[in-house]
């Protein structure tokens, strides 16, 4: 017989607000989700079977092009989970540790920018989305000057990194670090207060802390759930046990908490940066990289270690025979991957409106998500 | 003059004064407003760009402002297509039925001080357009039905009930200043207002329900939903291409001048700028000839382009509603609102004829 | 740390004060400059350590092939022949190059071929702040060795001129294996 409430939609891949390629099979009544299936795989590139040939070296820029939105904290889940199975972790210079730490914070902050950028333009404020990349813009360059590259940085290395900060790096660094502050301002002066903003994102997709820890979901989702963990402060890597920051909890689980936990982030960011370049200052120059072979060929082991992306705990087992220069075998517990999971309960009940709300919440990447 | 041309065409005085002129007018204003539709394009782009920190459209002639022609140009020349499942007469009518009522509706406009650039001079001027401009989203539903595509559909339901829910706020926010005037007559309730005061300060309430109600009612930001790029790719006109969406783009963007032009003559007194019959009122500009009527239809443009800002403005800082947040607000806050205006209103007007302390 | 969602008062609420706080803040940018640049005319110059289009060195270049094995996907073709050779009156075996090949439409710019060069100054370096690579055939972007060296004084794309329309524009760098 004719169904006549149903109605599936394919919502991707080829849509402008799955951030990607993300096909979402809709099953609505109306416009009323009834069921939501996510479809993924069609930025799959095996970059796990890829590592499996590569020098751990040449691993790197491969990293990049996971989260290419996130690539230097992609790249120091990876060159730390490989100097935990080299055991060198405790060799890492202190200047090493600090400049990564400031480049996965400043990671941190234009990951977040992006996030706010698209998921402000999803719920039709367009304006956002400008002014986030013109901040972005200037992170971005902060990285060309590090490391010659704005997306794909390839900025970290096994055992440290490749250069040392360029001449005036830290005075630019301080330009933005004073300068951010207000531009967060001026974006919560369009969103945190505008009653629109209020309706579209308060009590949409509301995750209870249970069901967030039953899917295994992590980073600002989980924590805007009201559920405190986050890695750089329980696991601490790096040099964050030395670091004063707090990290943000929402309380109701939903759209808007979500949104609230990240734009303090970002502030708690821009404190790690400034604590960072008051560190920096007590480090010898050039002191980047730990004295070990040229040639990265870790003991026989396996080893998993996470590290808090900005989109959550990014994981990297490795399985080392010990005899070859590349990974016998390499998985990527990606956060997107893990967080897209809880989108059809999230999403079911709600409207087609709140979809897009809700793939921007989630904050996936597909690069990351298929691989 | 008139007298002249009817001499020298030996047409018949009435059909001169019924017929020929408000053609002739017809078609100037027609011109004007289509240049208007047209260089409205640009400045919105441009407007928005501004807000948003970038330059917006500034490569075709002069701080762009060739893309005026350019778009149209782009938008003949590209192939008009057609979906194979499509239903081909709807999906023909779809772009047009809401063109005309939008482009009829400007021969009930004053746009200056009559005689000269008052095409009709309509004694139920406000009821006509409502009628009209409610029948431009049976285009829109007709649209999006007959391409036969999902999207659309959604686009065009959407548009079907936002339109029909704002037609109620939108026509009982007028109520209070026809109370007030006591005419449906567009240039008696300009003369009212250069004699009082703009109705906005009396009305203020009835204005504001009637700007929310007028951005709804042409579904531009934040109450664009039938088209909300964002999940429904473009809405009805997914499928539309060349000039087809071309015709969407005009009915939209004539319907947006309409309704600021609504505003201006309802509550911010038109083409006057006076008040207790002080200033520039209509009668000063007749008795300056041609150069008063022109100065009056600057004035009026000067506040038309004000509220087309006002649009801009809006589509650059706010979020979008979401479906059921927009009923809300219609049904739930706008009608009772507007009903509590009408109440107030009358009684306030009946306190003031009839005082019972006397 | 809890979040805190605010709650507006009613007053603010009739007011519409959320709203016209937006409004306020964009009206504010209208007049604020502008951060996008027009492109071909104006440009932003990349940093020192860009990484844009490859230099090579034949004179540096010691034949070691360290960058072809450094290359994460292997896009540089490198073939060296053995030469005896006199140099400063002894007789010296060499490694002369014969190849050496760039397929940069297929290169991700991670710079690990330079980092591995062993001669200072480096025999292959991407510092070179270009990054208007475009061409219309990608075969174009096959390089040789000498393309490679003397990419330079080729003519480059320096942005729309007074008058300069006419002429054909090239991205930069043009050439290639035909």
């Amino acid at each position: 017989m004719l169904n006549l409430h149903e109605m599936e939609v394919n919502f991707g891949p080829q849509h402008p607000s799955t951030h990607g390629v993300l096909r979402v099979l809709l099953k609505v009544d109306g416009e009323r989700i009834i069921d939501a299936k996510p479809i993924i795989g069609y930025l799959h590139r095996g970059t796990e079977k890829l590592f499996e040939n590569m020098d751990y070296p040449q691993c790197i820029p491969h990293t990049d092009r996971m989260d290419y939105v996130a690539a230097a904290t992609n790249n120091l889940g990876f060159v730390e989970t490989v100097e935990k199975l080299m055991g060198i972790t405790a060799q890492i210079p202190k200047r090493a540790q600090i400049i990564r730490v400031m480049l996965s914070e400043l990671q941190r902050i234009s990951s977040h920018l992006l996030w706010l950028a698209t998921h402000a333009i999803d719920i039709g404020a367009m304006t956002p989305f400008f002014y986030c990349f013109r901040e972005r813009e200037q992170v971005l360059d902060l990285f060309e000057d590090y490391c010659g590259a704005r997306l794909t940085l390839n900025c970290m290395r096994i055992g440290g990194l490749p250069d040392d900060l360029p001449a005036g790096w830290l005075e630019k660094l301080d330009e933005f670090v004073g300068k951010f502050d207000a531009a967060i301002e001026e974006y919560e002066s369009l969103l945190t207060n505008n009653r629109i903003w209020k309706r579209r994102t308060i009590g949409v997709g509301v995750l209870s802390p249970e069901d967030a820890i039953e899917w295994g979901i992590t980073g600002p989702p989980l924590r805007g759930s009201g559920v405190d963990w986050d890695l750089r402060k329980v696991r601490p890597y790096e040099c964050y046990a030395e670091l004063d920051f707090e990290v943000p909890l929402g309380s109701n689980g939903d759209t808007y908490d979500r949104y609230l936990v990240r734009m303090e982030e970002m502030r708690q960011s821009n404190r790690l940066l400034r604590q960072c370049m008051e560190k920096i200052k007590e480090t010898p120059a050039g002191d980047i990289k730990a004295r070990i072979s040229r040639v990265v060929r870790p003991p026989e082991g396996e080893v998993y270690h996470s590290i808090e992306s900005p989109k959550g705990e990014l994981g990297y087992y490795i399985v080392s025979d010990g005899k070859s220069q590349n990974a016998y075998r390499c998985r990527v517990r990606p956060p997107s991957f893990v967080n897209l999971q809880a989108l059809p309960e999230m999403a079911r009940g709600h409207l087609v409106s709140d979809l897009v709300a809700l793939i921007g919440t989630i904050d996936i990447v597909l690069g990351e998500v298929d691989r | 003059m008139m007298t002249l041309a009817a001499a020298a065409f030996a047409i018949p005085e009435p059909l001169m004064k019924y017929l020929v002129w408000p053609t002739i007018k017809f078609v100037i204003a027609f011109a004007i407003v289509q240049g208007i539709v047209a260089a409205m394009t640009l400045i919105e782009r441009r407007g928005l760009a501004f807000m948003q920190a970038r330059l917006g459209p500034n490569r075709v002639g002069p701080q762009g402002l060739f893309q005026i022609i350019a778009d149209p140009v782009k938008l003949m020349l590209k192939e008009d297509i057609v979906p194979a499942n499509a239903e081909k007469v709807s999906y023909f009518l779809g772009p047009i039925l809401p063109l005309i009522p939008a482009f009829v509706v400007f021969a009930l406009i004053p746009f200056g001080p009559p005689p000269t650039f008052t095409v009709t001079s309509v004694n139920v001027g406000v009821l006509l357009i409502l009628a009209l401009t409610s029948t431009g989203v049976y285009g829109i539903i007709l649209g999006g039905w007959a391409s036969n595509n999902k999207f659309s559909l959604m686009g065009g339901l959407r548009s079907a009930a936002q339109v029909v829910s704002y037609e109620v706020p939108f026509a009982l926010s007028i109520i209070g200043v026809l109370m007030l005037v006591g005419s449906f007559d567009l240039v008696k309730i300009v003369r009212y207002q250069e004699a009082n005061v703009w109705n906005v300060f009396p009305q203020i309430v009835g204005a504001f329900i009637f700007l929310v109600a007028m951005t709804a009612e042409v579904n531009r930001s934040p109450f664009d939903l039938p088209e909300a790029e964002s999940e429904l790719v473009a809405g009805f006109h997914t499928e539309y291409s060349g000039m087809k969406f071309a015709f969407f783009f005009l009915a939209e963007y004539a319907a947006m001048l309409v309704n600021a032009c609504l505003i201006v003559t309802l509550f911010f007194g038109g083409w006057t700028l006076a008040m207790n019959n002080v200033g520039l009122t209509t009668k000063v500009m007749q008795s300056w000839g041609l150069g008063g009527a022109l100065l009056g239809v600057l004035i009026f443009s000067a506040k038309v382009m004000f509220f087309m800002l006002v649009y801009v403005w809006f589509r650059g800082t706010f979020p979008r509603f979401r479906f059921d947040q927009l009923m809300d607000l219609g049904w739930k806050w706008m009608i009772p609102l507007a009903l509590a205006n009408i109440f107030v209103t009358g009684l306030v007007i009946l306190l003031i004829q009839s005082p019972p302390w006397r | 740390m809890q979040v805190e969602v605010t709650k507006a008062k009613w007053t603010d609420k009739i007011l519409l004060l959320d709203l016209f706080e937006g409004l306020k803040t964009t009206f504010r940018e209208l007049f604020k400059p502008k951060v996008t640049i027009r492109y071909p005319e104006e440009r932003l110059e990349p940093s020192d350590r860009f990484r844009g289009m490859f230099r090579f060195s034949f004179e540096r270049c010691i034949a070691c092939k360290l960058c072809a094995i450094a290359c994460p996907i292997d896009i540089i073709y490198i073939d060296v022949h053995d030469e005896t050779r006199e140099v400063d009156g002894k007789k010296k075996k060499l490694k002369v190059l014969d190849r050496y090949d760039i397929d940069v439409k297929r290169c991700m710019f991670c710079s690990l071929c330079e980092e591995a060069c062993p001669t200072k100054p480096k025999s292959i370096w991407l510092t070179t702040k270009t990054y208007e690579l475009a061409t219309y055939d990608r075969n174009n972007l096959y390089f040789n060795m000498q393309e490679l060296e003397y990419w330079d004084d080729r003519p480059r794309f320096k942005g729309l001129e007074e008058g300069d329309e006419e002429t054909p524009q090239r991205a930069l760098p043009p050439g290639g294996v035909q």
